[in-house]
């Protein structure tokens, strides 16, 4: 599935991946492959992205925010967007 | 005589190292124009994508939501925010703002500036220089130096102070005025109301979009929740805009009279070149024509 990242001052990634786990702001949650149609709040966390195009998993710190999920689409919208280590 | 063609050769001179000052000045107005448009372009998509999310829960939300932004107060403490530039050199495009300023004053909101309760905020230095003598109105001067640093974190913390002081009532209304940027020669002056939310609507939104109307969406948490977190966002990104449309805006303005400048100063030296040749040929005549009628003088004799 496709997944965008994106925040007002850039896109931050965009790009494939098998999973990516959410800060929501009822919880963690994760969003695999076929997943039925979404938009859900985030809150500050750790965004987890795994199996991205290199094979590896990405992690960034991101702000509260949005993600919309749609026919394998990901986008998550967010005022800001940090890699981490 | 050779002291007028001295005089003149000087001004030239001068005139041709302004010309060259404005010809630089214009260059890094056009390269800081070009960086500005970037930064609109790279906005967009997270505009357009923010606002395309809330058409898709207001189609699913029935009827109003309420939402703290768009409470409609009677007006009687106004904020006025007003976007400059920090320096000058850049034609009528600081006073422009600053006009539309002062007719808000005198017309829409006269009662309220005649009762003291209008507070002006300023972005941007050249804002507060046009209206420092006014003891009328509040100056607000916190985020002067805004421009220096335009990145979101720091403009929304700008936004997020005025969308505070509207909850806590300490203004009814909110405007901004701004420079709409169209393209490098036209921006246009314009005054918009940032608050209260006139209405919630998502702009630049294609319905036709088949698959994206139908999607059946599931909210989380709902979407009462989600609009109440949406506005305040889409109303950050909105200020957002405003300052960097303010931005490219000044920097064209800038980049227009710099080019009329030199252009201006073009014109100066042809003339003086002219004043030049012609004080020069008057020079020669009178030599010739003294040497002429002393060698006449002598044959005479």
């Amino acid at each position: 599935m496709n997944v965008e990242i994106l925040t007002p001052d850039k896109l931050v990634y965009e790009g494939e991946a098998s999973g990516v786990q959410l800060p929501g702001v009822g919880g963690s949650f994760e969003i695999l492959n076929n997943h039925a149609p979404l938009i859900a709040a985030l809150q500050n966390g750790a965004l987890r992205l795994n199996g991205a195009t290199n094979g590896t998993s990405l992690t960034w710190n991101i702000k509260a925010g949005f993600v919309e999920v749609l026919n394998n689409h990901i986008i998550v919208l967010t005022e800001g967007a940090k890699k981490a280590e | 005589m050779s002291g007028q063609l001295k005089e003149i050769k000087t001004r030239i001179k001068s005139v041709e190292s302004t010309q060259q000052i404005t010809k630089a000045m214009k260059l890094v107005s056009a390269s800081k124009l070009r960086r500005a448009q970037d930064r609109i372009i790279k906005m967009r998509p997270y505009a357009l994508k923010l606002n395309e999310i809330l058409a898709n829960i207001a189609e699913a939300a029935e009827g109003d939501v309420s939402i703290e932004y768009a409470v409609q107060r009677p007006a009687e403490k106004i904020l006025v925010v007003i976007l400059t530039s920090d320096r000058g050199l850049c034609g009528g495009f600081n006073n422009n703002a600053g006009k539309l300023v002062t007719q808000m004053l005198e017309e829409k909101y006269s009662k309220q500036y005649a009762a003291g309760n209008v507070s002006v905020m300023y972005i941007g230095k050249k804002g507060y220089e046009i209206f420092k003598k006014n003891k009328e109105i509040n100056h607000v001067r916190d985020y002067v130096n805004a421009f220096g640093d335009l990145s979101f974190d720091n403009v929304s913390a700008i936004a997020e102070h005025v969308m505070n002081a509207f909850v806590k009532k300490e203004y009814d209304r909110v405007e901004v005025v701004y420079h709409r940027f169209k393209n490098q020669i036209i921006q246009i002056p314009a005054v918009e109301q940032f608050l209260p939310i006139q209405k919630l609507e998502a702009e630049g939104v294609d319905q036709k979009d088949e698959n994206k109307v139908k999607a059946d969406f599931e909210f989380e948490p709902n979407k009462e929740e989600l609009i109440a977190e949406l506005a305040p966002k889409i109303l950050k990104t909105q200020f957002y805009r405003y300052l960097l449309e303010n931005n490219a805006s000044e920097h064209g303005a800038r980049m227009t009279a710099m080019d009329n400048a030199t252009e201006n100063a073009e014109e100066l030296i042809k003339d003086l070149k002219i004043k030049f040749n012609r004080a020069r040929q008057a020079a020669i005549t009178t030599q010739i024509v003294e040497i002429v009628s002393g060698a006449a003088a002598l044959q005479g004799d």
